[in-house]
């Protein structure tokens, strides 16, 4: 008996968001690129100054430059993984706050919808992404709402009565279908 | 008696994962600053010349010598500081971006009048409290449809005596269809 053929893995992808993920990516590059040109900026007028002073006093006590400048390299490495850090844990701190704002008024516009609020705005703001989120939730509550709503109008209409056998029979049954069509 | 043991609603964004990510990153930036080390450590390790006159011409020049290399070992930082910190970022970012992508599809599905299934995000996405809030929503949505035609069905029993009972009974329960609907806003 033959063993079916392995299926082939599908690639997972994992950038699906540009428009959460692609600021993100490119705010951290930004706090590395600012990071990176002050510490060239900083180190390079140091070695300006620090190899011309070696120079000039005139007693080699070192065998590479690295020997000169060890302590100053040391500090201002130290001082570039604290500002990239720092600035990153900010960011980051920035991001999950912000998604975690918006993303609770959009649970919150969910629950409140489940209790009958279909018209209050989600505004889920802050986040480009989470907020056009907020917005398609608005959108599938204010289907809904309209949809319930004409629902509604014809129950009540119904209702009333003064509406001939037959065609009470025939709105009946459509009324039917369409609350059949509501959340399939 | 103790009533029903319930158990908490998971957090939007867990803690562990807001930990991991700054740890990552951590790693991340610390492995960047390690190589730029390494770069500048070969260009600065060379060893000066022995004589008196040759250490000081080599420590005139170093400075003007050393400008492009620290100019590229910076860039070099940089290049292998942003790639690897943007896939970390795609890769981490993921599990809260998967499961709003994952939402959108569901909304444009329940949107276009398809059936809608149960959401569930896989393990260890973020956000989980957003497919509980909206399996709920469509719960609520579909035990009111489930009542409303129940109450339709219940009147239609009447039909089997006489058209005006049959009728009333029908405008009956369209009033208590109508008035159910009136929490809907």
């Amino acid at each position: 008996m033959k063993n079916p053929a392995p299926q082939p893995s599908r690639p997972r992808i994992r950038y699906i968001s540009p428009r959460f993920q692609g600021p993100a990516v490119l705010a951290f590059a930004a706090i590395i690129s600012i990071g990176g040109a002050i510490f060239w900026k900083l180190v390079d007028s140091e070695f300006q100054r620090v190899f011309l002073d070696a120079a000039i006093r005139g007693h080699y006590t070192f065998d590479s430059a690295y020997d000169i400048v060890r302590a100053l390299l040391a500090s201002h490495l130290a001082g570039l993984f604290a500002g990239v850090f720092l600035a990153g844990s900010v960011l980051v701190l920035f991001l999950i706050a912000a998604t975690r704002h918006g993303i609770s008024k959009a649970v919150d516009s969910l629950r409140s919808s489940a209790d009958g609020d279909l018209s209050t705005p989600t505004g889920a703001g802050l986040i480009g992404e989470v907020d056009r989120f907020g917005r398609k939730i608005d959108a599938a509550r204010s289907d809904t709402l309209d949809s319930v709503l004409k629902i509604r109008s014809e129950v009540e209409a119904l209702a009333a009565g003064g509406i001939p056998p037959g065609e009470f029979r025939l709105r009946w049954d459509d009324l039917k279908q369409r609350i059949r069509e509501i959340a399939p | 008696m103790s009533g029903p043991e319930t158990n908490p609603p998971p957090p939007l964004i867990d803690r562990r994962y807001i930990f991991g990510l700054l740890f990552r990153l951590c790693a991340n930036f610390a492995g960047g600053v390690a190589i730029l080390f390494v770069i500048l450590y070969l260009a600065l390790s060379r060893p000066l010349p022995w004589d008196y006159a040759g250490v000081s011409h080599a420590l005139r020049n170093l400075a003007p010598f050393l400008r492009p290399v620290l100019a590229v070992s910076v860039l070099v930082y940089a290049l292998l500081a942003c790639g690897s910190t943007a896939a970390l970022c795609v890769y981490i970012l993921h599990k809260v971006a998967g499961p709003l992508y994952r939402m959108d599809l569901v909304l444009d599905q329940y949107r276009s009048g398809a059936p809608t299934r149960t959401v569930s995000f896989r393990n260890g996405d973020q956000i989980q409290p957003v497919a509980q809030a909206f399996n709920q929503w469509i719960g609520t949505l579909r035990r009111d449809r489930h009542r409303w035609l129940a109450t339709m069905k219940d009147a239609e029993r009447h039909c089997l005596q006489d058209e005006a009972t049959c009728r009333a009974k029908m405008e009956d329960g369209l009033r208590k269809v109508a008035e159910d609907m009136k929490r809907y806003h």
